[in-house]
């Protein structure tokens, strides 16, 4: 959830607790003033009636100047001076129905004669105007609350700006680009206290990592001419006529480790030279028949594992891509599902224009999951350098296809997935 | 080999690791070629003014400039010298540059010294005889561009690996070769494939069946564990 709709959620909360909060607060004053506005003004009324007519000794030809419904019956005679003030309800004959009244009685004797007094005052116009309150109200809530939300989306976007400069600063650096991320000042000091700080975080993180780069970059071709010298001396060693069985053993040992010693170097040149960006000229290439022939050079190797070979290629499969970067990545894929294959094993091929899926049988890996793309996990297969997966993995990182890994079904599966916009459609290829 | 008999070849080797370049004159006077020496450009110029190689073993990166600038120069003197470049870098346009100026072929370091061997000797071959001459071997003779073979005159055809390996095997006769020599001889980037020293053993075996099956002596000597030998008697 965004910061926006967290902070915009609370004031809403809060907006909308403290409205409803008022608005209740604020109708039961209003109804609880009006209710004894009427009360008061009944009995009031009932002075002003009482005023008139001690005034007259003959009830005919009163002019009444109140507005409300007023009753007078004769009574035999006069029995209390109380006045009873009740809510209840009659019928209207103007609105043909039954509503609420506020009914005010009294007894009051004109000249001899008692008589029962009872003024009647329409509830329903109070009825109507707590509704109307409540309306208004409801209305000022919407109101107060639309303006809330705009306003502080408008503010927060203004305010916290560079905070989402910054942010999509960050996601969009790339350490193997080796770009810099240029930070905007802003007024407030906490982002740009941040920004400085991300600055000199993101500095140290290029600059590490170009020094990892340039230490691998030259660590390996430094490498090269001692192995060079080192394996040149035992192969002269080994031409002597005078070595026994063991010391032979030891040069072959050695061999082995400097052979050993050079793949890695190979495979660490290689993903450095990948990771430098000099396989960057990519071409629309046949997918469907680079397999095929790199199948071919397998061939023997493949026919003496005994493997089922079993390929589901959809034909002409078009992409955009660097010829040497599919070539690495098809070469490693199919050598490692044939080394690490068992004898008589299967070995699947699937080519369809969104991904390839290559799978081989064995037995389960020690290591969990992707981990097998990193450099040097080898699990327990002693006699492999452990890069082949990770120049599997760099060439897909470079080439943006998502790579994965799963043991299923006693299968290791590696599943490669095109990105959409490298995946050539036959009509326009 | 024959070739060896009419003509020593002459080879210059330019390379600035004193040590490296001691191993490659040891070795390639193994081979029986007369090695001269030059471990930067400006020696490897006046060398080549002054006298005429066969075959000139070529590292690129030289302590006063590339070793590409000579490849110029010798062009410029319209040399009949094969060039052979050793480089510590693998890439394309490395390659691809030095096969365009003229170079011959190309080996990467760190590279088997067989393997230079035998370039060196194929390179040889092709610049003197445009690739029509033939190898003989005591009772063998070997077409280098045919996949053919004679054993006392009688053809026998090999297959494309079979061929490979006796062609190796012939360029540095007398020599141990290592499996793994053989095998990136054979197979390059795949050669840490599995099995392939399982194949390379089957491939000596078929080999030296069809060899002494026809009368050929058994040339083939497995040493122990190390590699194979193509011995001369």
């Amino acid at each position: 959830m965004k910061l926006l709709n967290v902070t915009n959620r609370y004031y809403i909360a809060i907006a909308l607790a403290l409205l409803l909060i008022s608005s209740a607060f604020l109708s039961y004053r209003v109804f609880y003033l009006l209710d004894n506005e009427i009360s008061e003004h009944m009995l009031f009324e009932k002075m002003e009636i009482e005023k008139q007519l001690s005034a007259q000794h003959d009830i005919q030809g009163i002019d009444f100047v109140i507005g409300d419904k007023i009753e007078i019956e004769p009574l035999e005679k006069f029995t209390t001076f109380r006045v009873s003030l009740v809510d209840t309800s009659r019928y209207d004959s103007y609105e043909q129905a039954i509503v609420p009244y506020r009914r005010l009685s009294y007894e009051q004797l004109i000249g001899e004669d008692a008589y029962r007094i009872t003024l009647w005052k329409r509830l329903s116009e109070t009825e109507g105007l707590i509704s109307g309150i409540a309306f208004t109200l409801l209305l000022v809530a919407i109101d107060i609350i639309a303006c809330f939300y705009f306003l502080n989306r408008w503010f927060s976007k203004r305010v916290w700006k560079p905070f989402y400069r910054a942010l999509s600063g960050l996601k969009h650096f790339d350490l193997h680009k080796g770009e810099r991320i240029s930070f905007q000042r802003s007024e407030i000091e906490e982002f740009n206290t941040l920004n400085v700080e991300l600055s000199k975080l993101t500095d140290k993180v290029a600059r590490d990592y170009q020094n990892l780069r340039e230490f691998t970059e030259n660590m390996s071709h430094e490498t090269q001419t001692p192995l060079a010298i080192i394996r040149s001396k035992l192969e002269l060693l080994v031409q002597s006529e005078k070595l026994d069985s063991e010391q032979l053993g030891h040069i072959k040992s050695a061999l082995d480790s400097v052979n050993r010693l050079s793949k890695m170097n190979k495979s660490l040149i290689l993903l450095t030279r990948i990771e430098n960006d000099q396989y960057n000229v990519a071409e629309v290439l046949n997918f469907s028949q680079l397999i095929r022939r790199q199948l071919d050079k397998f061939d023997l190797f493949i026919s003496a594992r005994e493997l089922k070979l079993k390929m589901n290629l959809q034909e002409d499969v078009m992409l955009q891509i660097n010829p040497n970067l599919a070539e690495i990545l098809l070469t490693n894929l199919i050598s490692n599902a044939i080394k690490y294959n068992k004898i008589q094993g299967e070995l699947n091929i699937e080519l369809s224009p969104s991904q390839l899926i290559i799978s081989n049988s064995g037995a389960p890996l020690t290591i969990q999951g992707d981990q097998i793309f990193e450099r040097f996990k080898k699990g327990d297969q002693p006699d492999s350098v452990g890069l082949g997966l990770a120049i599997v993995k760099k060439v897909c990182d470079h080439c943006s296809c998502d790579v994965h890994y799963i043991y299923q079904d006693e299968k290791h599966v590696f599943t490669i997935v095109f990105p959409e916009d490298k995946i050539i459609e036959e009509e326009e290829a | 080999m024959n070739f060896k008999k009419e003509k020593i070849m002459k080879v210059l080797i330019v390379e600035d690791e004193q040590e490296l370049l001691q191993s490659i004159v040891s070795f390639l006077k193994g081979s029986g070629m007369t090695c001269e020496v030059a471990t930067n450009l400006t020696d490897a110029i006046d060398k080549i003014d002054t006298n005429d190689y066969d075959c000139i073993v070529l590292d690129i990166g030289l302590p006063d400039g590339s070793g590409l600038k000579l490849i110029e120069e010798l062009q410029k003197k319209d040399h009949q010298t094969g060039v052979v470049i050793v480089s510590a870098r693998n890439s394309l346009e490395d390659r691809l540059t030095g096969l365009n100026i003229g170079a011959d072929d190309y080996v990467t370091k760190p590279f088997y010294m067989p393997e230079l061997v035998a370039r060196i000797k194929s390179v040889f071959r092709r610049r003197s005889f445009q690739g029509q001459n033939e190898i003989i071997h005591n009772e063998l003779k070997v077409i280098p561009d045919e996949m053919l073979m004679y054993v006392h005159d009688k053809l026998i055809s090999l297959t494309k690996k079979e061929h490979e390996l006796l062609l190796y095997f012939l360029s540095n006769s007398n020599k141990v070769l290592t499996k793994e020599s053989i095998a990136e001889h054979l197979w390059g980037d795949h050669a840490d494939m599995a099995d392939s020293f399982d194949f390379i053993y089957s491939h000596i075996k078929n080999l030296r069946k069809k060899i002494t099956d026809n009368g050929g002596k058994d040339y083939l000597k497995s040493i122990y564990g190390v590699g194979y030998k193509f011995s001369n008697e």
